[in-house]
């Protein structure tokens, strides 16, 4: 595997800082002897509905289980349907499948999130729920969204999974949806040593519903109020949230640095996801929109930098769809972006010089180009 | 004197060698799947003798990732015993399922003779639990299965480390499941899991649906799920696999003394039959006693922290509702919830401690 001198991933450098803090973080869990569901989860649960500015947060095992025990809590399943984005991580529309329901997938605009035009032409009879994604850490115009919702008198359910801080009109994004999954994978901007998610929610009854929910159903030691499976947040993780909580603001506030001089600098080159009216941008990715993007990422590669193209099959174009009857003329602007999107190295360890690296590559390559015509 | 059911604080009290590796990890940053989960895998593989072992996040999750592999699914039926933790029923439910119950035997283990007359059409799979962490009859669930053509999946969840006429349970059915919540003789520092089978198209297929369908970082085959055991799970188990058959070894030494102490009662306690052949892992040492409750209070007045493994069988659950079971469906089971209870008697359990918690149990029904 090629060594990058500006890998598209510097976690090592993240963690090295503050690895002690961790491990002693870790090592008090071990001391309490309670490793699952005790005082670091409900602290943690505490600090991040803070955070989010919501009432409830319930931890679960991760992002995944987050979106499929609020599908299941509403009663989402066989014969229903939720509208989706057709950009996102697969983990979106497998969650709708596995409760049953079907995915209906959307098209996207520039910005890379769904296409809010589109939607009102997917509703059916069938429709139960809007599930909109944050995707790369761009929040959806919620104002917009929810209108439409309320008008079909539909559910929305945020997949907030990369966008941890990030807000619409001073809003934080989990507090639109009726509940709402966050993930703390490890390549997010807030994350756990592995899979952690989070569910928030302003209703005091789902609240109820999904802390027994991730817990077996069990409403005691010994009373099963109805059967479920087990999705619990270790101690462990919650201990180590905790930890890279208290650094996620001067983070995000460094991400949106690099993402600001990113934008400025690589305007006259490629399409960059610049923050509009209402946006608060936590850039979990950097994406831009490029020319030749393959020969790109091919002559940042070859210079030392690893950008990646996060996804290059949009969903209605993955072998699992195939059954769906989508085809790539379906969403021509997701198809076309996909061909076009590249995410640069982002992250709050990347140096200025590093930076600044990039940058030149990028305005080198098509400079190069425009001079050879 | 006390004597605690919970011995997380001894066994971890020197966890240097595992926190070695913690550092590694943090270190090296693998957080998803890679070298420490592939190199627990491995080992619990050989450790139980099977071709292939798939860590999950919990035993839950493994036992659901077996049912899947075998497509089971919505309209089909999976035998199991109402005397289990509601884990195994969840499961089966999870899957789109439904459970079928058989009664329970004297040793608390499914009744096999009372298999045949459940099975129907619908009938996918036999569930049965190696429950407390002793072996079922699984080689007679086995001839069941195969004369009517059905899939086993074997719940050792609590069972690691328990052999069957010299095999480890977790070993004869298709798929099967292992569990090493913290409170399982193998255990981890949160909550895990391990999928086993020999098969390895099913192996292909539980490593595939377990992460997110993925055959590689962009093409999704199969919609999937996320239950990934966590690396540093990982790597606790990989160090609780080393010292497995000196603390099974130890729990069988408590067991053994604490048979034979309490023979002396029974007029008063039962301990289930101890079957040739079956080597149990004594996950809980459990009794069967009469005036069961008078005797959990008294034990528990004298620092003795035994427990109830349960007191509701799960046809009786509020959960259970839909599935039409009433009290009176399996007298067993329902017998044994009215008059079991687990003694503390994990590998830190001393002899003094034995004693103390027979003579407390003389003076309960002597005076």
């Amino acid at each position: 595997m090629q060594k990058f001198d500006i890998p598209y991933i510097a976690l090592t450098e993240r963690l090295r800082p503050i690895k002690n803090e961790l491990l002693t973080a870790i090592e008090q869990v071990l001391d309490s002897g309670q490793f699952i569901l005790g005082q670091e989860l409900s602290r943690f649960e505490q600090e991040f509905a803070s955070l989010v500015e919501t009432d409830h947060a319930i931890g679960v095992a991760n992002g995944s289980d987050s979106l499929f025990l609020i599908l299941q809590a509403l009663g989402i399943g066989k014969g229903d349907e939720v509208i989706t984005t057709s950009q996102s991580f697969v983990a979106t529309a497998a969650m709708i499948n596995n409760v049953g329901a079907k995915p209906i997938f959307i098209d996207i605009t520039d910005d890379l999130n769904m296409d809010l035009s589109k939607i009102e032409a997917a509703v059916t009879p069938r429709t139960k729920a809007i599930m909109p994604v944050h995707l790369a850490g761009r929040p959806v115009d919620m104002t917009a969204l929810a209108e439409i919702a309320d008008r079909h008198r539909l559910h929305i359910i945020e997949d907030a999974a990369q966008a941890v801080g990030a807000r619409w009109r001073g809003r934080p994004v989990g507090t639109f949806g009726v509940a709402n999954g966050f993930s703390f994978h490890p390549l997010k901007n807030l994350h756990a040593i592995g899979d952690g998610g989070m569910i928030t929610t302003n209703d005091a009854e789902l609240a109820r519903y999904f802390r027994k929910a991730r817990n077996h159903g069990l409403e005691n030691r010994d009373q099963c109020d109805f059967w479920s499976f087990n999705s619990r947040l270790d101690e462990i993780q919650a201990a180590v949230l905790r930890v890279l909580l208290t650094h996620l603001a001067s983070a995000t506030e460094r991400r949106r640095l690099l993402a600001k001089r990113y934008c400025e600098a690589l305007k006259p080159y490629v399409t960059v996801p610049e923050e509009k009216e209402g946006e608060l941008h936590v850039y979990h990715s950097f994406v831009v929109q490029a020319d030749e993007r393959d020969a790109l990422q091919e002559h940042l590669s070859k210079n030392g930098v690893q950008a990646l193209v996060h996804y290059p099959t949009p969903l209605h174009m993955q072998p699992v769809a195939r059954d769906l009857g989508y085809d790539k003329s379906s969403f021509p602007v997701a198809f076309n972006a996909s061909k076009r999107i590249l995410s640069l190295p982002i992250y709050p360890e990347l140096e200025d010089a590093q930076h600044a690296r990039i940058v030149t590559l990028i305005s080198e390559f098509y400079e190069g180009r425009s001079s050879c015509v | 004197m006390r004597v605690d059911f919970s011995y997380l604080p001894q066994q971890f009290e020197n966890s240097e060698e595992i926190f070695a590796d913690l550092r590694k990890l943090v270190a090296s940053c693998d957080f998803t799947l890679g070298p420490y989960v592939e190199h627990f895998e491995k080992k619990f593989a050989k450790y139980i003798g099977v071709r292939h072992a798939i860590g999950t996040n919990s035993g839950t999750d493994a036992l659901i990732l077996a049912l899947k592999s075998l497509g089971v699914g919505p309209g089909d039926e999976v035998i199991t015993v109402p005397n289990t933790f509601i884990a195994t029923v969840g499961a089966i439910v999870d899957t789109g399922a439904t459970p079928v119950f058989v009664d329970c035997n004297s040793q608390m283990q499914m009744d096999c003779d009372r298999v045949e007359a459940v099975i129907t059409p619908k009938t996918k799979a036999i569930l049965p639990v190696h429950w407390s962490g002793w072996p079922a009859e699984i080689d007679q669930i086995m001839q069941i299965a195969e004369h009517h053509g059905l899939q086993v999946v074997e719940d050792a969840c609590p069972a690691a480390g328990a052999t069957f006429r010299g095999r480890h349970c977790g070993t004869f059915g298709h798929v099967n499941a292992f569990s090493m919540h913290p409170l399982k003789l193998l255990n981890v520092w949160g909550d895990g899991g391990v999928v086993v089978t020999d098969d390895d198209d099913l192996a292909a297929f539980l490593r595939l649906y377990g992460n997110h369908g993925l055959k590689d970082r962009d093409h999704a085959e199969i919609w999937g799920v996320n239950k990934r055991l966590q690396p540093f799970q990982a790597i606790v188990g990989a160090h609780q696999l080393e010292t497995l058959d000196r603390d099974l070894e130890k729990r069988r030494r408590v067991a053994a003394r604490l048979d034979l102490s309490v023979q002396k009662f029974s007029d008063f306690i039962a301990v289930p039959p101890r079957s040739d052949g079956a080597n149990g892992a004594y996950h809980m040492y459990m009794l069967r006693a009469q005036k069961r409750d008078e005797l959990v209070d008294f034990l528990r007045s004298k620092d003795i922290d035994c427990k109830v493994h349960y007191p509701i069988p799960l046809h009786l659950q509020t959960a259970a509702k839909g599935l039409g079971y009433k009290r009176g469906d399996f007298p067993e089971c329902e017998a044994q919830a009215g008059d079991v209870l687990s003694l503390p008697a994990h590998q830190f359990v001393t002899d003094e401690q034995i004693d103390y918690m027979v003579a407390c149990i003389s003076s309960f029904y002597y005076s």
